[in-house]
């Protein structure tokens, strides 16, 4: 099936009767995920948004419910978001993340009903990379500019169209309201065309990363790897597959409620306890973590890894921390073990 | 779907300051239906997270046995602004409570055994609750000798006075209290925990040991337990870090792959040796 | 450009084969197209790493509080203020400092960059006198580099290093300071103000990494990771909050704060921090004629008092 980027507008906005859309718009000069009012307002010509698309699964301030607590009693009211919502033009890395994501919120002994129930609710029609950035490195990773994983529609664009994969029975239903048309055999070359031409020039290499982490622990590159990161979150929130939260309370006496909003574990407090003891003191302990995280024990406990390579902590990193020449300094030193 | 994060509502009927410096405060919690009762049917070894509404929630070991019915038991030390809500809190509160949590004493397995329980100072909780549960006359057949070293700074900083008295007068456990330095009218054992450990010399054949305490504790007892012949396999400890969901999606309280929360926070010394040493 | 980076990579191979310094903190070439990244060479075979361009844009003054060992250091103008406010704060041992002086003729904004390419790709970037080439996929665009400096850089009236070991080019012209961008925004109605505040800090992520990059922010204790009290809410979702933690945390620069860009340029989401610090930095010029660290005598403007200070929220005029 095709259909045209002319008649993208009129299919979100009739999509819009019936779902919370969302799709990528333009801001400053850069591109940020927003639920739309107008069909027009989307723009699918771009690299990548600036923070990923998880917000809207894994909201950044999210309220879990509200109290009262006075002499009638104890009223809790659960806050759970149940719209209906499509996200429109997300890319393939993030639609990755999101499968990624899934194994944090359905773990072996419980689910998160906020972000599943919302995850139930949510369509994903994939935009396809033609032109990967230089940033990007979606193919080290077991993803790829046109991978399909997750996703309920893929998009590839050839010009002045799309040709639409339907990938799953959402996406079919999803698509009725399209005005598409059949794809022709020249659109179909051209699709494949597009995704033959893709190419990520960004490369790591993780073969045998995870086995050199299994053993560098408590190896002298940690010392120095991050000497210039600055400690903040900019990498943590511009990560699609970054889940950490705090839980606070937002109330006055006993009437408010509880809210999560995301944390970052490169903050010093992020594992201070009550003590005083902080057994991440400081950024060499907490960037270890960082990596040892998504490169080691995601894989242990999912058998995946927890980045799909869209390269934003990279783009968006005020001192230039390029994990990919972090990931190759770890490959290329001798994992010499100390305990 | 379950939703984990809604806490039960409890009430406090019982604050109690346990310790001489008034820094660490036991509070009982009263289940407010018996369905709420049976909703949290717990282990010993397993914590929960308290709720002050309005204030924020924080995790605490649970110190009661499930062999006490109607109430759950916390001790809390006074160190942020959960902690010190309940400490000034009023008998007769609403808290709430969100679990049972955690993974608990490997209770299966430690039946049949000789049990060496060792305690540091506040982190008695949960061996209270282990304590409790094996000394019940329900399940006291099921286990073998039960050995009980329990150390404080100062006879003021000992937890759970009332029960430690009765455990002394009993033949069915062997119970060794010690604190750090000889002080007046004290006429129990003085030495540090290790030193004590190793006087008593519980035996390892058949046994487990359980030990709780402060990380300077643990490191100095570790290989006396060693030398008495306690494997990695025999040595169960339970971990602390910072919580906040309690079930493993935060990504706070790792310790290498393991959440502490979720996967622990009971642990055999070879699970940790298998860790990184960040706790 | 490049007898400048000849001159910084001889300087630090000197500094290390002579063990005048364990380690020299520099710029080498970052991973991406208009960019260069911190980098600490210990060996003076590695000094060759060493880079001076238009896209040293980080204020290293950052590394250097309260280290044990010997540093050297790569400053720009704004840089070198920086490290003289802090040694005034007892966080720069001056005896274990070499500074290697660098007269900056400022650096290049990326989004102002990114701006003129409409938010294209930019594949290659070469540097050719006072032009950047530019080459992207399928455009070619050749801008000149005064064009797109960092507007801190365009206003900056201290482009050389006031304290220095050495000095590896000859000064550049400095100008005088105009603060007329802040006056025009003072001049604007309440209400426009606080709509074009609202508007920027709406875009913050609470990432802290302006108060990360700058080198005057090193409290142990952040004021908005602490509970007791809670001074301002965590998420970033309250504007209010967000621009709470802005104005406070440019409140405690005031008289510190060398307008050196650091916040800004950290900024992932491009917010103009510098409409507040550079509000302060004209405040403490006007009010107390102080400007921060440019010579080690000067006390910080917010550390004295003197009786003909001005103070009309305490004393009717």
């Amino acid at each position: 099936m095709i259909i045209t980027k002319k008649d993208i507008p009129s299919f979100l906005d009739s999509l819009r009767n019936n779902y919370q859309v969302f799709a990528p718009v333009k801001q400053d000069n850069y591109t940020t995920f927003k639920a739309i009012n107008s069909g027009s307002d989307a723009v699918l010509d771009y690299g990548n948004s600036k923070i990923p698309p998880k917000g809207i699964l894994f909201p950044q301030t999210e309220e879990l419910f509200r109290y009262k607590v006075d002499e009638k009693g104890t009223h809790l009211e659960e806050t759970i978001d149940k719209e209906q919502k499509v996200v429109f033009g997300i890319r393939p890395c993030d639609a990755k993340s999101i499968a990624l994501l899934d194994n944090v919120f359905n773990n072996n002994k419980y689910k998160d009903p906020y972000y599943l129930t919302r995850r139930e609710n949510t369509v994903l029609v994939g935009l396809g990379c033609n032109e990967p950035q230089n940033t990007c490195f979606c193919t080290s990773v077991d993803g790829g500019p046109f991978d399909t994983t997750n996703l309920d529609i893929l998009l590839v664009d050839i010009g002045d169209k799309f040709v639409v994969e339907v990938l799953t029975d959402k996406g079919k239903d999803l698509i009725k309201a399209a005005n598409c048309s059949d794809a022709s055999d020249s659109d179909k070359e051209a699709a494949s065309k597009a995704k033959a031409d893709a190419n990520v020039t960004g490369k790591v290499n993780i073969d045998g990363l995870k086995e050199k982490l299994d053993n560098n622990f408590y190896d002298e590159i940690w010392d120095y790897i991050s000497e210039k990161c600055l400690g903040c979150a900019a990498c943590t929130y511009s990560c699609p597959t970054c889940h950490c939260f705090d839980i606070v309370d937002e109330a006055e006496d006993c009437d408010g409620c509880r809210v999560r909003n995301w944390d970052s574990c490169m903050f010093p407090l992020f594992t201070l306890h009550g003590s005083g003891h902080n057994p991440r003191p400081s950024g060499k302990e907490r960037f270890r973590n960082r990596v040892m995280h998504k490169f080691k024990y995601f894989v242990d406990v999912n058998n995946a890894t927890a980045c799909v390579g869209c390269g934003r902590c990279i783009q968006n990193c005020p001192v230039n921390l390029d994990i990919r020449e972090v990931l190759a300094d770890i490959q290329g030193s001798e994992a010499r073990s100390v305990s | 779907m379950n939703n984990p994060y809604l806490p039960l509502p409890m009430k406090l009927v019982k604050n109690f300051t346990e310790t001489e410096d008034k820094l660490i405060h036991t509070f009982t919690l009263e289940f407010l239906s018996e369905e709420d009762e049976k909703s949290f049917a717990y282990t010993p070894g397993q914590f929960a997270e308290l709720c002050v509404f309005g204030k924020g929630e924080a995790p605490f070991g649970i110190a009661s046995s499930p062999t006490e019915k109607g109430h759950l038991k916390f001790s809390v030390a006074k160190v942020g602004v959960v902690s010190t809500a309940l400490h000034l809190m009023e008998e007769g509160t609403t808290v709430g409570v969100r679990g049972p949590l955690g993974n608990s004493f490997p209770i299966e397995q430690l039946k049949g055994k000789n049990i060496v329980v060792i305690g540091g100072g506040f982190a008695f909780t949960t061996l209270r609750a282990l304590s409790t549960y094996i000394l019940h006359p329900d399940n006291r057949g099921d286990f073998g000798d039960l050995t009980v070293i329990y150390g404080a700074r100062n006879p003021g900083l000992l937890l759970y006075k009332e029960e430690l008295a009765e455990w002394e007068s009993r033949s069915d456990i062997n119970l060794v209290t010690t604190i750090d330095r000889a002080v007046e009218g004290w006429n129990g054992r003085v030495g540090f925990i290790p030193a004590v450990t190793e006087e008593v010399a519980p035996s390892a054949d058949n046994a487990y040991a359980i030990i709780c305490g402060p990380p300077v504790m643990i490191k100095f007892t570790m290989p006396v337990l060693e030398k008495l012949g306690f494997k990695p396999e025999q040595t169960i400890m339970s971990l602390e870090n910072r919580m906040k969901c309690g079930i493993g999606m935060c990504g706070r309280c790792n310790v290498g792959s393991q959440y502490v929360c979720k996967d622990g926070p009971v642990f055999t010394r070879a699970q940790l040796l298998e860790l990184p040493n960040e706790y | 450009m490049q007898g400048i980076e000849t001159a910084i990579q001889n300087a630090a191979k000197k500094l290390l084969a002579e063990n005048k310094v364990d380690v020299v903190i520099g710029f080498e070439n970052g991973s991406q197209p208009l960019r260069s990244t911190p980098v600490f060479i210990r060996k003076p075979e590695d000094a060759e790493k060493l880079t001076w361009n238009y896209t040293c844009e980080n204020n290293l003054a950052n590394y250097l509080r309260k280290k044990d060992q010997k540093i050297g250091v790569v400053v720009k103008g704004c840089d070198s203020r920086s490290i003289v406010a802090l040694m005034k704060e007892n966080q720069i041992d001056r005896d274990k400092l070499y500074i290697i002086g660098v007269p900056c003729s400022g650096m290049i904004d990326r989004k102002k960059v990114a701006d003129i390419v409409e938010g294209k790709e930019i594949v290659e970037a070469e540097c050719k006198d006072d032009s950047l080439v530019l080459k992207g996929r399928g455009f070619e665009k050749t801008i000149s580099i005064a064009d797109v400096l960092h507007r801190s850089c365009a206003a900056c009236s201290y482009k050389n290093p006031v304290i220095y070991d050495e000095m590896v080019a000859e000064p550049v012209a400095e100008q005088s300071e105009d603060y007329s961008d802040i006056a025009e925004f003072e001049a604007k109605p309440v209400a426009e103000r606080r709509a074009y505040l609202a508007k920027e800090l709406s875009k913050c992520i609470r990432c802290y990494a302006c108060r990360n990059a700058c080198p005057m922010c090193y409290c142990e204790q952040c004021f908005v990771d602490c509970s007791t009290p809670e001074w301002i809410g965590k998420s970033a979702s309250d504007v209010q909050d967000n621009l709470l933690f802005q104005a406070v945390r440019v409140f405690h620069g005031a008289g510190r704060c060398t307008d050196c860009g650091a916040c800004e340029r950290a900024c992932p989401m491009g917010i103009n921090l510098r409409i507040l610090t550079r509000k302060l930095v004209k405040d403490a010029k006007e009010l107390f004629d102080t400007e921060a660290g440019v010579n080690m005598e000067d006390k910080p403007a917010l550390s004295t008092f003197n009786a003909d200070d001005p103070q009309p929220f305490l004393v009717k005029e």
